[in-house]
């Protein structure tokens, strides 16, 4: 951080990318979930949001 | 200082226009690939800049007060408001898969230039108005499917149409892709066996984040690729024994047959087990490696040792037959313009976009993202001796059946390349022989190696970078197979419940599940088997038709856009999308009727029968005939959904310019964004 409380731009462009990275791992979306529902994580939490998240993505076409 | 920025803005169209120049008129010494990066670079740059500026602002009329339906149907998992650069990853993600790598391979048959022109020009002008204009047309429809606007824009048969050609595009498309992966792996235990050390790895990681892990992603996708790289290096080992040598070496026809059995088994195992996991891990795998490309190429800067044109502009190509025009433009899809982005771009994307400002460098700037890919994929292969280019992509049954005859053969064509060359070349990269490598996978992952091994090591680690480059390529492609024949399945249950058949009720059982899914893979495995049993080498005859069905696509995905265009502005602004519309018909029409009706047997399907027919008949000839004949039809049939979805448009575009159809624009009612700024 600098003197102003700003992030410098390696420290933005890291947190951006570790966002993108855990976007693409489904990361992202499950911590929404599990603030949207006020749920804690557990392994029967993540399964259920899972297998919704996965029929959902698996349904459509990926691409060539 | 708006002088300022006008005078910058024209040195970069003056550079684009210099740097394209240069590599066009530049003939007969070797090319630096920095002249077509730059090019390419600035030319993105003044298309976004201006071409794209000018749709947003006077076509789309953006409106950031307009709430998205990421915003007003926001549900936490599929609709979320997503921050611009997170939203750009992951559509870039889902768009990105190996069309763009292996089409401008293939086309560089032609020499560099053409392949290039058309990447860095379809995109600007076509693919990523496309995927733009879908994009914007979806946001504003409740994150609607392509099928969908097509029924309520065009009508019942466009919707129905639809339908039915992307399911005939999915056929093609497994059965092609698969066809790159096993042309990569024949003959190679080091290939095969780091492929199927994927396999393992992958259950173990579905089981890591089933049980053990729960959710940690990022976690078990890093312990993943340590145990890939780690499979690299045992590939070595097993291709240096000789017991183990000889187990995972594998003729075409027997990875053929392993990967229809992978296909059944990846696509109805549980997708936690599976799917998921390899799908998680080729995703980081192929963006690590498309960045690493791009270092690779600005930190080397290799020169390129293709022509910018070679003689096979005339038609008579090995890799595959057909003049420049227009199978330039089919072989290049994915990259240049796809019709596929038109599913993504109607598919999870809308769904993220929190303001529709972001609709603007998310539909058009990912798709210049891909373009470049394509480009360094052209560079890739343009790296290579052309001699060593021919030599791996051309088919026994056109350079001769041992390597001393194809060598005669291709440097007889005025490509040198000896025999001994190549045996070189194979030892370097771990490979028994790279002859007859078609489907551009290896002359890709070779390019790749070479730029690698330039970065840091050179020919000692040749070897491992060629492997991985494969691995990349196969674990992305194989991944694209399980979930592809998944989504096939869903299709055609879709399709048959749409025609009455079958119950249709959600839950059908694990019979309707084997049964739907043997079918797909019965398709797509048939013209697989066909490709391996190709004397052309499979690719000829796929290839294209994989080509003509996703310009298809792209051409019904245009036809939705300018009906669009068309209600919301009348005639004023419909060239947008009419222009790159008529060009991708042209091309794709033209295409179809020389595959089908072309004289030449290496051309067109029936000629190629015709010519079968003449001499000595036996069972795979007649298996050939009937192939040839089965190739002409789907691809008659391909043209004549998109002649039906094209006069549909047609009518309606008559009516709507006439004034007898209601021009009402099917958008969802105006909401105001109540969105915060730190909620994106």
């Amino acid at each position: 951080m600098n003197p102003v409380g700003q992030a410098s731009w390696p420290f933005r462009f890291c947190r951006f990318l570790l966002a993108l990275l855990r976007e693409i791992a489904d990361e992202g979306a499950y911590g929404r979930h599990l603030s949207a529902l006020g749920r804690e994580h557990s392994r029967e939490e993540w399964r259920r949001f899972s297998e919704r998240r996965l029929l959902a993505k698996y349904a459509r076409p990926k691409c060539c | 200082m708006k002088v300022l920025g006008h005078l910058l803005w024209a040195a970069i169209a003056v550079l684009a226009a210099f740097c394209l120049a240069g590599i066009a008129i530049n003939h007969g010494e070797p090319v630096n690939s920095m002249w077509m990066v730059v090019g390419a670079a600035c030319t993105y740059a003044v298309g976004y800049r201006f071409y794209a500026k000018f749709i947003a602002a006077r076509v789309m009329f953006l409106n950031d007060k307009r709430a998205t339906p990421a915003e007003r149907l926001r549900d936490g998992l599929d609709f979320e408001p997503t921050n611009k650069w997170i939203a750009f990853g992951h559509h870039f993600a889902a768009i990105a898969g190996p069309g763009p790598l292996v089409g401008p391979v293939l086309a560089a048959q032609f020499g560099y230039l053409p392949g290039t022109l058309w990447i860095i020009i379809g995109a600007v002008l076509g693919g990523a108005v496309q995927d733009f204009v879908i994009l914007f047309a979806s946001v504003r429809r409740d994150g609607k499917s392509l099928g969908q606007m097509a029924r309520e824009e065009i009508g019942k048969v466009g919707g129905f149409t639809a339908m039915l050609t992307v399911l005939l595009i999915m056929t093609i498309l497994l059965a092609v892709i698969a066809l790159v992966v096993v042309n990569a792996l024949k003959g190679s235990p080091w290939g095969t066996f780091t492929i199927a050390a994927t396999m393992p790895i992958a259950l173990f990681m579905g089981v890591y984040l089933r049980y053990w892990r729960p959710g940690k992603v990022l976690e078990c996708s890093a312990i993943g690729f340590a145990l890939v790289v780690l499979s690299i290096f045992g590939g070595q080992w097993v291709a240096a024994s000789p017991a183990w040598a000889s187990a995972f070496s594998l003729g075409a026809m027997a990875l053929a047959l392993s990967v229809v059995v992978y296909g059944f088994c990846a696509s109805v195992l549980p997708v936690w087990l599976f799917l998921a996991p390899r799908d998680y891990l080729s995703t980081f795998v192929k963006l690590g490696v498309v960045v690493a490309l791009a270092v690779g190429i600005l930190f080397v800067r290799p020169e390129l040792q293709l022509p910018a044109f070679t003689r096979f502009v005339d038609g008579s190509g090995p890799v595959f037959a057909g003049k420049i025009f227009p199978f330039c433009f089919i072989t290049i899809a994915c990259g240049a313009v796809s019709g596929f982005h038109s599913l993504i771009s109607s598919g999870t994307t809308p769904k993220l976009i929190a303001k529709e400002s972001h609709i603007f460098p998310i539909g058009y700037g990912a798709m210049l993202m891909e373009s470049f890919v394509a480009v360094m994929a052209m560079i890739a292969a343009c790296v290579l001796q052309p001699g060593v280019y021919f030599a791996v992509n051309s088919p026994a049954g056109v350079v001769g059946a041992t390597p001393a005859a194809a060598a005669a053969t291709i440097s007889g064509w005025g490509f040198p390349v000896t025999a001994a060359d190549m045996a070189t070349l194979a030892r370097n990269v771990g490979e028994q022989t790279l002859f007859y490598r078609t489907g551009g996978a290896p002359s890709l992952a070779l390019g790749m190696a070479a730029i690698f091994a330039r970065g840091g090591g050179g020919q000692a680690v040749l070897g491992f970078w060629y492997h991985f480059a494969i691995m990349f390529e196969a674990l992305f492609i194989l991944t694209i197979i399980a979930a592809g024949t998944r989504v096939g399945r869903f299709m055609l249950t879709d399709l048959l419940v749409h025609m009455k058949v079958g119950p249709a009720k959600p839950n059908r059982g694990i019979a309707w599940v084997i049964g739907t899914t043997l079918v797909i893979i019965a398709a797509w495995g048939y013209f697989l088997v066909q490709g391996v049993r190709d004397p052309l080498g499979g690719i000829n005859s796929l290839w294209p038709l994989f080509g003509i069905s996703n310009q298809l696509l792209a051409a019904l995905a245009l036809c939705v856009a300018t009906t669009i265009l068309l209600k919301m502005h009348g005639p004023k602004y419909m060239w947008i999308t009419c222009v790159p519309l008529t060009w991708l018909a042209t091309a794709t029409f033209t295409a179809s009727y020389q595959k089908i009706f072309s004289p030449l047997p290496a051309l067109g399907f029936l000629a190629q029968a015709r010519q079968l027919e003449l001499g000595p008949q036996s069972p795979t000839t007649q298996e050939l005939i009937f192939n040839a004949r089965l190739d002409a039809a789907v691809c008659g049939l391909l043209a004549l959904l998109v002649a039906v979805i094209l006069v549909d448009s047609l009518r309606v575009w008559y009516g709507l310019l006439r004034g007898t159809r209601d021009t009402r624009v099917s958008e969802a009612p105006f909401v105001p964004s109540r969105l915060q700024p730190e909620e994106v």
